[in-house]
C-alpha cells in the first residue's frame, strides 16, 4: 500500500479531501504490551533484534500481513512496524512542485533514502535508540523534526521495496514478498482509494499506469526471488500460520533466561569469596568498584537502616542522609576542570568546576530516595527514570518504562554525559545491567556511567562488572549473599504490579500446586534447594507484603501492613507464593520502606 | 575508621599551602578531593549566593560526627538475619557563633535529626554579648560551628563560654569551613584537647585579618 497519490491529501489541488482521515504516518505503529525481557546475554552484549522484511505490490496486502504477524505475537512485548514511507527522501524545490503536480515518480527505488533507512534499522536491530524521519504527506516533504524510537523486541519492515536494496536485505532475519494478482491489486487499490482518499477512479488508473506498473514490473516483483517465503495476498491464513510458527520458534532459542543465570554464576563466586573475607572491595581492590569509608557514622546510619524495627521517620531520614553522602562520593569521581574565580577580597584562586553535564537516572521504585539526595547536592540536575520490574513468570527483569533527560535521548549529545545511575539495593546485578545497557543503547560512553548504591552483593559486582567493567559503581556496603525467599501471597487479588518484584528486589510467581517443582526447565530445581530454604519456617516476615506493590508507582495503595510468615507450609488463605532473591543481611525492601508507612 | 591527621591528597591541591603547613595534632582537614575543590570554588567566587555553602557544610558535619563514639549493636533485618552493627553513644549539640556560623545550622540539621542548637554572639574585638545555650549542655558533646577561623579570637571566646557552662572541653568538636594557619595554631594550643575539623587551610592573613583568598565576610553574604 505504499504507492500513493502524491496528491491526495492537498487540499489546494483537491478541496473535497479530508486531510487526516488516512494518514500513511500510522502505518509505523508500535505495539508495547507488558514490559521488555532483556535483549542482552551475561556479558552485556546486545542480541540482535528480529527483523521481519515484507514487501509486495501496492494493495498486495502486506500491512494485513504484517498485522497478522504482531496480533500472534501479542506475547513479544515490543514489536514495531516500520513503513518505508517515512524514509522519502528530502525533495528540492522543484521535486516539490512536481509532487503537488502529481508527476513525481513516488515509486521508484530512488525515491527512498536508502542510506538512511538503513542506519536507522541497523541501530534498531543492534538495539541502540535512533530517531526516523517524519515525512509529511501534506508538505511532500520530510519534517525537520525526527522521531525517537528504542526498545523493540522485533521489528517487522514493510513496503514496496522492502526487498530491493542489497543493503537492506543482509537486515533481515526473514524476508516475506507478498504476492498478489495484479488485477486484484488494482481492484483493492480502485476501492481503498476511492473510500479511503476520496479520489476519482480516472486519476487512480492514470497515475497506476505511469508509475505503479511500471515500478511493479521492473523492481517489486523481481525482488520476490530474494524473498525466504511468498505468501498469498488473499486467503492466506494458513501461510501466515506457518509464518508465525516460524517466528516464534526463533524468538524462543533467542529468548534467555537471565536473572537466573546471573544468579548462578554469582552465587558461586559469592560463597568462595564470602569463606574467604568478609567485606572486601568488588574485584580485588579495582577502582572501579568504590566502598564508602566504614567510618563510624556510616556504619550508624546503616545499622538504623538495616534494623527492622526502625521506624519510617527514622528511615527516611537516615535513607537520605546516607543518599547524600554517596552522591558525594560519586561526584568525586567526576572529571573537573582547572577554574579561576575571583574572592571577594579581590583575590584570584584557581579553584577546580565539576563538568556540569550531568544528569541522574533513578531506577524506580527502590532509587527513588536517592534522587533526594542528589537533588540536595545537585539542585538543577536534570534527573530521568526507568521502571524496571521483575517478571512473576520467569523472575527476569523487565524494563516497562523509560523517561529520559533529552541530553541522553539525543546522540549528538549523548556521548558526553556523565550519568549517576541510582538504584537504593543491587541483589542478582540483573536490574541495574538493563539500565546500564539502555544508556549505552543511547550512545552513552561506560566509562561516563557511575552506579550509586547504598547496598550491594557479591554476585551483582561479579556480573555488573564482567559484563561492563568500566561502569563504576559506588555503594556504602558489601554484603555477602543472595538469600532465596518465598512470600505467599492470594491471586485472587492480583494486580499486574503485585507478583513483579521491583528490580533487584527480584520476584517470580509460583504457583501454590507446584511448589516444589516450578518449572519444567531442569536448573529451576536448583533454586528449591537453595540455602535460604532451611530458614523458611522461621522466618517472621518484615518484608512488608510485596501485595502492596502497585505497578503504578506514583500511586502506591496499602492494603495490609501486616507481617507476613515466609513459610512454605503455611497454606491457609494463600494459594501462591512468590519467590524472591533477596540480599542477606540486607535491609528489606527499600522502596516499601521509604515510601509506605 | 578515619583517623585525624591524615590527609589523602587527590588531586594537588592549587592555591592553598596545607601540605607545607605543620599542623598540630587536634586538628583535622578533610580530603581534598575533587568534589571539595569545587565546591569550595563555588564558595570563594563573589558572586555565589549563601545556599550553596550548606553543601560543604554538611562534608564538615558528617566527618565532625565521625568524632562521637559508637557501641556495638545488634540488630535484626527485615530478612530475619542480625547485622552487627553500631549506635551512636552520646547526645550532641550544635553550638553556631553568631551571625557567621548561623549559616551552618541547616547543613547539621541535614545530618542529626532534633539537634538542639544554641546561640554565641561574636563581635570584632572577642566579647561576649549573648549566649543561649541549652541547659543540659555539660552532659553533650558539642559541635561548635564557624565557618571562619582567621585569628582565633572569638572562637577562642566561645570555647571559653561553653567550658564555664561545664562542658568538657575534649567533647567539643569545632568544625570550621576555611582556616588561616594562624588561627588553627593559637586555638589548639590554647585547647590541646579540642579537634578542630576544617575544610581548608589558606595561605594566611591579612593586614585587615582577613583570611587570604579566603571568600570575604561569611556572615554579610
Amino acid at each position: 500500500m505504499s504507492s500513493h497519490d502524491p496528491n491526495h491529501l492537498h487540499p489546494a489541488v483537491k478541496p473535497q479531501l479530508q486531510p487526516g482521515k488516512y494518514s500513511p504516518k500510522s502505518k509505523n505503529m508500535v505495539m508495547a504490551s507488558h514490559g521488555r525481557a532483556p535483549w542482552y546475554g551475561p556479558d552485556g552484549k546486545n542480541v540482535e533484534t528480529y527483523v521481519i522484511g515484507i514487501a509486495g505490490g501496492s494493495a498486495s496486502g502486506k500491512t494485513s500481513v504484517a498485522r497478522a504477524i504482531l496480533s500472534a505475537l501479542n506475547y513479544v512485548p515490543t514489536v514495531l512496524i516500520l513503513s518505508q514511507d517515512s524514509f522519502y527522501c528530502a525533495h528540492t524545490p522543484e521535486q516539490v512542485e512536481t509532487a503537488f503536480n502529481n508527476d513525481f515518480d513516488f515509486d521508484h527505488p530512488d525515491a527512498i533514502d536508502t542510506p538512511l533507512f538503513v542506519k536507522c534499522l541497523l541501530d534498531l536491530k543492534q538495539g541502540k535508540a535512533t530517531e526516523i524521519p517524519i515525512y509529511s504527506f501534506v508538505h511532500h516533504q520530510r519534517m525537520p523534526e525526527k522521531k525517537y524510537i528504542y526498545g523493540a523486541s522485533v521489528i517487522i519492515v514493510e513496503g514496496i521495496m522492502a526487498l530491493q536494496s542489497p543493503e537492506l536485505r543482509a537486515l533481515y532475519d526473514l524476508k516475506v514478498f507478498v504476492n498478489c494478482d495484479s488485477d486484484l491489486m488494482l481492484a483493492r487499490r480502485i476501492k481503498r482509494d476511492v473510500k479511503e482518499r476520496g479520489r476519482d477512479v480516472d486519476g487512480i488508473l492514470d497515475q497506476y499506469l505511469r508509475f505503479v506498473k511500471n515500478s511493479y514490473d521492473n523492481f517489486v516483483q523481481p525482488s520476490s526471488r530474494h524473498a525466504d517465503i511468498i505468501v498469498p495476498g488473499s486467503s492466506n491464513q494458513l501461510a501466515i500460520e506457518l509464518l508465525v510458527t516460524h517466528v516464534k520458534r526463533q524468538l524462543d532459542t533467542r529468548s534467555l533466561r537471565f536473572r537466573r543465570m546471573l544468579a548462578e554464576a554469582g552465587e558461586e563466586k559469592a560463597k568462595a569469596r564470602s569463606r574467604s573475607s568478609t567485606l572486601v572491595d568488588g574485584e580485588g581492590g579495582d577502582d572501579n568498584v568504590v566502598l564508602l569509608e566504614q567510618t563510624n557514622q556510616l556504619l550508624g546510619i546503616m545499622t538504623i537502616l538495616r534494623d527492622k524495627t526502625t521506624d519510617r521517620g527514622e528511615f527516611i531520614f537516615h535513607a537520605d542522609r546516607l543518599s547524600t553522602i554517596v552522591v558525594e562520593r560519586a561526584l568525586s569521581l567526576i572529571p573537573c576542570q582547572p577554574k579561576t574565580v575571583k574572592t571577594p577580597l579581590g583575590i584570584d584562586y584557581e579553584g577546580l568546576a565539576r563538568d556540569d553535564r550531568l544528569v541522574g537516572i533513578s531506577i524506580l521504585r527502590s532509587g527513588g530516595p536517592f534522587s533526594h539526595g542528589l537533588r540536595r547536592v545537585i539542585r538543577d540536575v536534570p534527573i530521568g527514570a526507568m521502571l524496571i520490574q521483575s517478571d512473576p513468570r520467569t523472575g527476569e527483569p523487565l524494563l516497562l518504562k523509560s523517561d529520559l533527560p533529552s541530553s541522553i535521548k539525543s546522540r549528538d549529545t549523548s556521548g558526553e554525559v556523565k550519568v549517576l545511575l541510582l538504584d537504593s539495593q543491587m541483589g542478582t546485578g540483573a536490574a541495574a545491567m538493563m539500565a546500564i545497557r539502555v544508556l549505552l543503547d543511547h550512545g552513552v560512553k561506560s566509562t561516563n556511567i557511575i552506579f550509586l548504591t547504598y547496598l550491594i552483593t557479591q554476585p551483582a559486582i561479579h556480573s555488573v562488572h564482567r559484563a561492563f567493567p568500566e561502569v563504576k559503581i559506588v555503594t556504602a556496603a558489601i554484603d555477602p549473599e543472595l538469600t532465596e525467599m518465598h512470600i505467599p501471597y492470594n491471586p485472587d487479588s492480583l494486580q499486574l504490579g503485585d507478583v513483579a518484584g521491583e528490580a533487584d528486589f527480584a520476584v517470580q510467581h509460583i504457583p501454590k500446586s507446584s511448589t516444589n517443582v516450578v518449572h519444567k526447565n531442569g536448573p529451576e530445581h536448583k533454586y528449591e534447594n537453595g540455602h535460604g530454604q532451611e530458614e523458611g519456617d522461621d522466618l517472621r516476615g518484615a518484608v512488608k507484603s510485596e501485595n502492596e506493590l502497585s505497578f503504578d508507582h506514583f500511586k502506591i495503595h496499602v492494603q495490609d501492613t501486616e507481617e507476613l510468615k515466609f513459610s512454605r507450609s503455611r497454606s491457609k488463605g494463600v494459594e501462591s507464593e512468590k519467590r524472591a532473591w533477596v540480599i542477606s543481611p540486607g535491609m528489606g525492601h527499600i522502596g516499601d520502606r521509604y515510601y509506605i508507612s | 575508621m578515619s583517623s585525624p591527621n591524615v590527609i589523602t591528597t587527590c588531586l594537588p591541591a592549587s592555591g592553598s599551602n596545607v601540605h607545607k603547613v605543620e599542623l598540630p595534632e587536634n586538628a583535622l582537614v578533610l580530603s581534598p578531593t575533587r568534589q571539595l575543590q569545587s565546591l569550595l570554588t563555588i564558595i570563594r567566587d563573589e558572586k555565589t549566593q549563601r545556599g550553596d555553602f550548606v553543601l560543604i557544610i554538611r562534608l564538615l558535619v558528617e566527618e565532625g560526627l565521625n568524632h562521637l563514639p559508637v557501641i556495638d549493636k545488634k540488630v535484626t533485618t527485615p530478612t530475619g538475619k542480625v547485622y552487627d552493627g553500631v549506635a551512636f553513644q552520646g547526645r550532641i549539640c550544635g553550638v553556631s557563633i553568631m551571625r557567621a556560623g548561623e549559616a551552618m545550622e541547616a547543613g547539621l540539621r541535614d545530618c542529626c535529626r532534633s539537634v538542639r542548637i544554641g546561640k554565641d554572639e561574636e563581635t570584632y574585638q572577642p566579647k561576649l554579648f549573648y549566649a543561649k545555650l541549652p541547659d543540659d549542655i555539660a552532659k553533650r558533646y558539642v559541635l561548635l560551628l564557624d565557618p571562619m577561623l582567621a585569628t582565633g579570637g572569638s572562637c577562642i571566646k566561645a570555647i571559653e563560654v561553653l567550658l564555664e557552662h561545664g562542658v568538657e572541653e575534649e567533647k567539643i568538636l569545632f568544625l570550621n569551613l576555611i582556616a588561616s594557619p594562624e588561627g588553627i595554631q593559637k586555638v589548639c594550643t590554647r585547647f590541646p584537647k579540642l579537634r578542630i575539623i576544617t575544610a581548608w587551610v589558606d595561605e594566611g592573613l591579612d593586614n585587615n585579618s582577613y583570611i587570604v583568598p579566603g571568600l570575604g565576610d561569611f556572615g554579610d553574604r
